[in-house]
């Protein structure tokens, strides 16, 4: 078995942030669903807060798994994540043809499914032998999923199948419908894939050492999730009113900048020095 | 025939396009210390070698490009799609995926270095302010130029597959070219370079890098200037060679055989860069031998 290496001490416990990020992320996505029941579009950011609550969950899970001594597995794990997501996501937006409010929960449900095989198989088939291996990779993978329904529903204004194939193109003022102009045809869904793989490894990958703190990288989880949210509203400028896609980029920005602003101050905080155009300072080492 | 030239002298374009994106590439991830020379980066305070090396750990180089160029086409795409000027819509996507780079970039910074203060390794301001915006301007010509010829790939050779997809294939390739060719001059070599050249790294060297520099103290901009003399022009011909070999047998021989003649002469490309490779690993074995101490000679007078 790998030694266990603990990362971080204190913080908020796994389970409690489990909770948060699950039920958290499923509400925000409902929260879309609003777009439907008002025939409008402005609700369609609280897909990138769904993303972002998921995300902010996720970067735990991976600092809970990689704390086994994976330290260049960390991207890994983010890729896994969301490419076992994906697959969940894609499925759980075809359950629209029965109720499209079925489709969150059944993204999770899927998810959960897929991710613990997929964690049976890394962990005693490939015999890594990591005991939090099979629960990790199934949370990674309804994270994964609930990053990527999140960004699709933020870009798109809706989270059913149908819509997601279906976009249109203006011709002389007309629109027209078309396969290759919707977020699936034009595979924007590839851009938000890896805007997500990147932002669920990179927290615990650009904070992990000796003095890496619960707090900080929460925030640089925030900061990612916020930071992608920033682009994906640029992108949604094809499928929703420009009122909706303001509003989006309003949101993303003024989140960004807080939580940017914050981990700059928590890395002040926790930085041994803070130093401007001074020389290195030698502690040691051979000479 | 007509056709037939426009595709090769599309592929050349192509071929140029990749060359200054795989140069460019490798010089930025190189200031940045991402990627294989990062891990001896990381390591050195932890051996008691402060330094003023940046540490950009975003991923691997080809996850981290593969976001890049994806993101760029992904806008690129959005702002075509509303009708956009290809040109503008291009730039416009390649900025915002460099001010992304840049922010995470510096969020790398940050945390790592943070994360070490147990090390007594300060955060040095000044560093993230000059190689940061360095890193980034790299950055956007590594970026821009291989969504241009991932555009160019589309619209001129009617590629069927969409930007977006185009952009995260080929920036997982840049970032892989870059990665493989340029960075072992860097991690290997100039880290080490107080040590034989050759000589491995000794578990008792580990994280003793070249931190002062002829004058002063080493900055990763000086990593810069060094990739862009060896490594980086050697990771653009990769590149190039990639992207200009991919699409030659496309365009020449994909008429032939029902469609397979391309699939075909891929396979030849192959094994003939197979028999190159060994020939030049079996000739530097040779030649180079593995490391032996150095006798020394005895003057003579």
């Amino acid at each position: 078995m790998a030694p266990k290496i603990e990362a971080s001490a204190g913080g908020m416990e796994h389970g409690k942030m489990l909770a948060i990020g699950l039920i958290g992320a499923l509400i925000c996505i409902y929260l879309v669903y609003l777009n439907t029941l008002m025939s409008t579009q402005v609700f369609a950011f609280f897909g990138g807060l769904a993303a972002v609550i998921a995300l902010w969950w996720g970067t735990d899970s991976i600092k809970k798994l990689c704390s086994y001594g994976l330290g260049t597995g960390v991207p890994s794990a983010g890729m896994i994540a969301l490419g076992s997501g994906v697959v969940a996501m894609l499925f759980a937006t075809k359950l629209a043809v029965i109720s499209p409010l079925l489709v969150p929960i059944g993204c999770v449900v899927v998810a959960a499914i897929l991710g613990a095989i997929l964690g049976f198989i890394s962990d005693k088939v490939l015999n890594m032998n990591i005991p939090v291996m099979t629960r990790m990779i199934a949370e990674l993978t309804v994270v994964g999923s609930l990053t990527m329904l999140g960004f699709t529903a933020m870009v798109a204004g809706t989270f059913s199948f149908g819509s997601l194939i279906l976009g249109s193109i203006s011709v002389m003022g007309l629109a027209i419908p078309s396969y290759a102009a919707s977020v699936i045809g034009g595979c924007v869904i590839a851009t938000i894939f890896m805007l997500g793989a990147i932002a669920i490894q990179h927290p615990f990958n650009a904070c992990l050492g000796p003095n890496e703190s619960w707090d900080r990288t929460q925030m640089c989880a925030l900061e990612c999730g916020f930071l992608s949210m920033i682009t994906v509203a640029i992108m949604s400028i094809v499928f929703l009113s420009f009122i909706a896609v303001v509003i989006s980029f309003v949101v993303s920005i003024i989140l960004w900048g807080w939580s940017y602003s914050e981990l700059i101050k928590l890395s002040k905080r926790d930085a041994f020095a803070w130093l401007d155009v001074k020389p290195i300072r030698e502690v040691g080492g051979e000479q | 025939m007509e056709n037939l030239l426009f595709g090769i002298g599309i592929s050349a374009l192509a071929g140029a396009l990749a060359t200054v994106a795989g140069a460019a590439e490798d010089t930025e991830s190189d200031i940045g210390s991402q990627g294989d020379p990062n891990s001896q980066v990381q390591l050195a305070p932890q051996m008691g070698y402060i330094h003023r090396i940046y540490n950009k750990a975003i991923s691997g180089e080809p996850p981290a490009y593969g976001l890049w160029v994806a993101l760029a086409a992904g806008i690129a795409w959005a702002l075509m799609a509303i009708q956009y000027n290809a040109i503008l819509a291009l730039i416009v996507g390649s900025s915002v995926a460099v001010f992304v780079q840049g922010v995470y970039a510096t969020t790398a910074y940050l945390g790592r270095t943070a994360s070490l203060a147990k090390f007594e390794q300060p955060v040095y301001i000044d560093v993230l302010k000059s190689v940061t915006t360095v890193t980034m301007a790299h950055a956007f010509v590594a970026v821009f130029t291989t969504v241009t010829m991932c555009f160019l790939m589309i619209e001129a050779l009617g590629h069927p597959f969409p930007l977006p997809l185009m952009g995260i294939v080929w920036g997982i390739a840049l970032g892989a070219a870059g990665s493989a060719t340029g960075n072992p001059f860097y991690g290997k070599e100039r880290q080490y370079q107080n040590y034989p050249f050759g000589a491995g790294l000794p578990i008792s060297a580990s994280g003793d890098i070249v931190r002062y520099a002829e004058a002063g103290q080493r900055s990763s901009l000086d990593n810069g200037w060094f990739t862009s003399k060896g490594a980086g022009p050697a990771s653009g011909i990769c590149f190039g060679l990639i992207v200009f070999f991919e699409l030659w047998r496309t365009v020449l021989f994909e008429p032939l055989v029902a469609g397979w003649g391309g699939v075909i002469a891929g396979a030849v490309l192959i094994i003939v860069f197979m028999v190159i490779d060994r020939f030049v690993e079996t000739w530097a074995r040779k030649t180079y031998g593995p490391y032996t101490k150095e006798t020394e000679e005895e003057a003579t007078t």
